[in-house]
């Protein structure tokens, strides 16, 4: 099923929004675009061109921008068209619909990852190059990420790993000669482990640098604490500019924690709002405030909230509550309401959101945490737990007298980066075997 | 008209194992050779043997064949390359007397039920698709129910010295013009080339200056069932290139055959012609030659290292820029050979081609290199031809990848094909510590009777079997808890595990002196040797086993719903296969051409991974 027929998906949600995109990857594009245009895209390629989408009885569907990629230059590096609706999830589901009345053998709904499947196998992108791509899509940090779009662009070789599978390959392929063509070359049993013992080094190395890396953190946590009512909420909905908390005049409304994450100057923040401290709590008031008691451990800076109303004692809990250390700002609110003498920062929810920010400083914050801002990674996660698994050998192999043996372990090392780099098969050895070594008579 | 079971047309190293083995079981067996003078012959280098082609010359040894034996009654030089590895590559090399080694086996076929006929076939003759017989220039039509061709390098011949083309098979062959007609109208062939050193005269080798190379006539013989050696045994000398050699070719590398142009077909990676070698290793300061005797009382020299196809001028002038060879003679100058060789995959698994039935072929023909790969092809071929015209039955497992370098060489020719002339290697096998050499007669052992042996290798077999068997026995009932293995001088986990004497082995320096101290029982070096890496090597057995015992189960594995796309470890030509085959499961897999067992368990690695049950 997968590899045959010509497919085609939305690439964008399928919510109302300016734009819906679809795209079509595969032999009958031209054919598709033929039959919803009425005109020829044949000469037509990598031009966006204003058309008209036609129902199958002559009614227009809508007026809207396609693009017809000829192949091999398009992503998939088959035929392939974009088009891009007006964004109504209602028109997306005619143009579904109109697709299927097309009746066209071989055409249907593409699977997950499909058209990446298709640009792998069309040389496009590596197999590498592919899981880097969603890797990217669902990327969690701003290190990696670079990594990633590094692996995309570049491709395999940027790899960290690739440098330590030319050496497994050449080692192998060395083992390889060492047995089947003894007479050929002079080969040496402690050379020979030498480099397989530089091999592990060179996998400890990175392993250790970059664990070290991908552990440093690089999202900043911030959290909002303060007395009741004083504007905590308020606050968090600015910040992260969506109606998310519920703001209102009775007490105690957040009642448990919310949670967002937010990007500014391209550092990345969590922000967390919490139940305020009062004297009588409901039941799941002081659940929450206690699950934010709990999570202080994680939070690197808290924003500390007061009015005109906070007593010292209200102050003095929270100092008490949260494991705070020195690691706050006090933050006076409602300043069109009161006036302050304190050098104190403050707001109040007049401000618009730039000198909010301006006011809250969150760049300073960052910095003072996290301390290399996008340092580019050597490898992702994958790629950490696979150097992890090649380890394990490494005692098996470095104690073992016996080169057969080694050569066996070797080989399942072999077979684990043709997991993760696509096949290595005995040819791809030999072929190394022969252009290292003069072998033969 | 005659009327026989089997013809086999071409008597070299195949033609003679399928003629053989037929014989054997008592098929009435033909053997059509142009000349019977040629019966026997060696063709290339006058030596067998070596790593990877001793593993599969002696799984003919013990299927029955004749190379090791006819081999070691030749043999004038022995050497065991890998000793110092252990027994799973060790490679015992002969080096053969030429003459001995015809005379010898034509002795042996003339000895033997098998009909020669001095003839030469033109054509195949086949009705319905099924082969009747063969048609000959003198004899005409014979009639018979298989025909196993092994006409090695026959097939629309070309020989080159320097810029000089001529066609013929090998030096002093007419091309079979009908047969190979007929082939190439059938099967997918494809071109091949592969090369020869000049023959050097003895006498006008200045042997003083050179490094002599003895034999080492230390008791490894090529054949399961040879007790001793009783020719000469001879000295080979190393002699090498140097600057000046170089100087010769690279001026004059216009004039090779291969290098001009002419010959465009793929040359052997692992036998590359001096003139390769000087080109992909220019910065050495010399390859080495090693001058091999063709004989007892040849007075010809194989100088092993320079094969190439330089024009016979230029071959003389850096001949005798090397050292040993300054006054030269050559008999022979080397050349490179262009030949068509049958795509393999024409063959089902039995080596019987696709398209017409009771036809098969075996040895150089399908693509290979090596005495020692036909050899082994010929007795497959010739078993299954038995097998075919119901004289035996055959357990399939012996020729399972897993369990034979002949199951590999079979499976990767009829699966993968071939784009250079196939050599085996140790390491194209998997399984490579259990495929030893020193332990065939376990690996073959459901197939070993008296049909195929004579009584005395019968009963030898038979007795070394007894005798292994009753010493594992008294090992087994030792029991050793690791306080007396420390006593003893013996480290191990201080697990509290007991262990037996066959689990202990593997810790002892294997000499007899030790063996006997240890756990008081006599033993024979040979066998001592053979069960200690039994010992040693059990946990990667077991390992192996459980890994191929998962593919067996897995058999039935529903494949159906698998996105093989989601494997990341399969090739894209696997890949591309699968997706076009669409095997239900894992067994119709396994059968479609290209498909290694490294991808079906990369198959169910991943459904493994995926959560999907796996037996
Ligand atoms: N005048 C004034 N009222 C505010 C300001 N910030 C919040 N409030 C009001 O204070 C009340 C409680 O705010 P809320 O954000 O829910 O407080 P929380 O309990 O700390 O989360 C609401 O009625 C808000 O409208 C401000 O800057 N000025
Ligand atoms: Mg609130």
């Amino acid at each position: 099923m997968f590899n045959t027929g010509t497919i085609y998906s939305n690439f964008t949600p399928l919510v109302k929004s300016p734009v819906i995109g679809y795209r079509i990857s595969g032999e009958d594009v031209l054919l598709i675009l033929k039959k919803l245009t009425k005109r020829n895209f044949f000469k037509d390629h990598s031009i966006m061109k204003l058309v008209e989408l036609h129902n199958i009885d002559g009614t227009i569907l809508d007026k809207c921008n396609v693009v017809y990629f000829k192949s091999p230059n398009s992503f998939t590096g088959e035929d392939v068209c974009e088009i891009f609706i007006h964004g109504s999830p209602l028109i997306a589901s005619q143009l579904e619909q109109l697709f299927k009345d097309f009746n066209i053998p071989g055409l249907r709904l593409a699977q997950k990852g499909e058209f990446s499947f298709r640009s792998v196998l069309n040389n496009k992108y590596s197999l590498k190059q592919a899981k880097a791509i969603n890797l990217i899509i669902n990327n969690e940090s701003f290190s990696s990420l670079e990594y990633n779009k590094k692996i995309l662009f570049e491709g395999d070789s940027v790899s960290g790993l690739a440098p330590l599978r030319e050496d497994i390959v050449n080692l192998f392929s060395e083992i390889t000669a060492s047995i089947d063509f003894v007479d050929d070359e002079e080969f040496n049993f402690k050379k020979i482990m030498k480099k397989a013992r530089g091999f592990f080094n060179c996998c400890n190395k990175l392993l250790h640098k970059n664990r070290t890396k991908i552990e440093q953190k690089n999202i900043c946590r911030v959290m909002l604490i303060g007395p009741v009512n004083v504007g905590k909420s308020t606050l968090f909905n600015k910040i992260i500019d969506k109606d998310r908390a519920i703001v209102t005049e009775i007490k105690g409304t957040t009642r448990d924690i919310l949670s967002n994450q937010i990007i500014v100057d391209g550092k990345k923040f969590e922000i967390f709002d919490t139940a305020g401290q009062r004297s009588k709590q409901g039941r799941i008031e002081k659940f929450g405030y206690k699950k934010a008691q709990k999570l202080s451990k994680e939070i690197d800076h808290f924003f500390i909230l007061k009015d005109k109303k906070t007593k010292n004692r209200d102050l003095n809990q929270l100092y008490k509550d949260f494991d705070i250390n020195k690691n706050f700002t006090i933050i006076e609110t409602k300043s069109d309401k009161f006036s302050y003498k304190s050098k104190n920062i403050k707001i109040n929810h007049n401000l618009n959101r730039e000198d909010l920010f301006k006011r809250i400083n969150l760049s300073r914050i960052y910095k003072k945490y996290i301390a290399h801002k996008n340092h580019i990674l050597e490898f992702n996660l994958s790629e950490i737990e696979f150097l992890e698994k090649i380890l394990e050998y490494e005692r098996d192999i470095l104690n073992e007298k016996d080169i057969l043996i080694i050569a066996q372990l070797m080989r399942n090392i072999l077979d684990d980066f043709s997991y993760e780099f696509g096949y290595i098969n005995n040819e791809d050895v030999y072929d190394r075997v022969f252009s290292n070594f003069c072998i033969g008579k | 008209m005659e009327h026989y079971d089997v013809i086999v047309i071409g008597a070299g190293h195949a033609g003679i194992e399928a003629a053989n083995i037929c014989e054997k079981y008592g098929l009435k067996t033909a053997l059509i050779t142009k000349n019977q003078s040629d019966l026997g012959k060696l063709s290339c280098n006058p030596s067998i043997g070596g790593v990877g082609k001793t593993h599969i010359a002696s799984e003919v040894d013990i299927l029955g064949g004749v190379i090791c034996k006819i081999g070691d009654k030749s043999a004038i030089h022995y050497r065991v390359l890998n000793l110092s590895k252990g027994p799973a590559v060790w490679g015992v090399r002969a080096q053969i007397d030429r003459d001995l080694y015809a005379k010898n086996m034509q002795k042996y076929i003339k000895s033997s039920k098998i009909e020669l006929i001095e003839d030469e076939a033109i054509n195949i003759l086949q009705k319905n698709n099924k082969i009747i017989g063969v048609d000959c220039i003198n004899a005409g039509k014979i009639k018979s129910k298989v025909v196993i061709l092994t006409t090695g390098t026959f097939l629309n011949g070309k020989i080159y010295f320097g810029n000089d083309v001529k066609e013929a098979g090998r030096i002093g062959n007419s091309s079979s013009k009908e047969l190979a007609k007929f082939i190439n109208k059938n099967f997918k062939t494809m071109r091949l080339k592969t090369g020869t050193p000049p023959r050097i005269y003895t006498q006008s080798i200045d042997y003083d200056i050179l490094d002599p190379q003895p034999s080492e006539n230390n008791g490894i013989f090529l054949s399961y069932f040879t007790k001793q050696n009783t020719n000469k045994n001879i000295n080979c000398y190393i002699t090498k290139t140097n600057n000046k050699t170089h100087k010769i070719i690279r001026d004059n590398l216009d004039k090779s055959a291969m290098y001009s142009g002419i010959i465009k077909s793929q040359g052997v990676r692992y036998c590359p012609s001096i003139e390769d070698k000087l080109t992909k290793f220019g910065d050495r300061n010399g390859h080495n030659i090693f001058l091999e005797p063709e004989g007892l009382n040849s007075d010809l020299v194989y100088p092993n290292g320079i094969s190439n196809s330089l024009d016979k001028k230029i071959q003389l002038k850096f001949l005798r820029s090397i050292k040993g060879l300054e006054k030269c003679e050559v008999d022979q100058f080397g050349y490179a050979v262009e030949y068509d060789s049958v795509d393999p995959r024409e063959l089902k698994n039995n080596f019987e081609t696709k398209k017409i039935e009771n036809f098969f072929l075996a040895g150089q023909i399908n693509g290979t290199t090596g005495y020692e790969e036909a050899a082994g092809q010929g007795i497959y071929a010739g078993i299954h031809a038995v097998v075919k015209l119901k004289k035996a039955k055959l357990d399939n497992k012996i020729f399972e990848r897993d369990n034979s370098y002949i199951g590999v060489l079979v499976d990767d020719l009829t699966k993968l094909g071939v784009t250079e002339p196939y050599r085996m290697f140790t390491s194209r096998a998997e399984n490579r510590l259990k495929l030893r050499t020193d332990n065939s007669y376990e690996r073959f052992a459901t197939n070993i009777s008296t049909k195929i042996f004579n009584k005395t290798d019968y009963n030898l077999i038979n007795k070394n079997i007894a005798n292994e068997k009753k010493i594992i026995k008294k090992l087994e009932s030792l029991k050793y808890s690791p306080n007396d293995l420390m006593k003893k001088k013996i480290k191990v986990k201080k697990d509290g595990k007991i262990r037996n004497g066959f689990e202990v082995l593997k810790f002892l320096d294997p000499t007899t002196n030790n063996f006997k101290d240890f756990f008081n029982i006599a033993i024979n070096q040979k066998l001592l040797t053979k069960i200690y890496f039994d010992s040693k090597y059990e946990v990667f057995y077991e390992r192996e086993r459980k890994s191929f015992d998962q593919l067996n189960k897995n058999k039935n594995m529903n494949l159906t719903n698998i996105d093989f796309n989601k494997i990341p470890s399969l090739s894209r030509e696997i890949l591309e296969k699968l997706n076009k085959y669409k095997p239900v499961n894992l067994h119709d897999a396994g059968k479609i051409s290209g498909i290694t067992p490294s991808a079906l368990f990369q198959i169910i690695k991943h459904k493994r991974i995926k959560g999907t049950k796996v037996a």
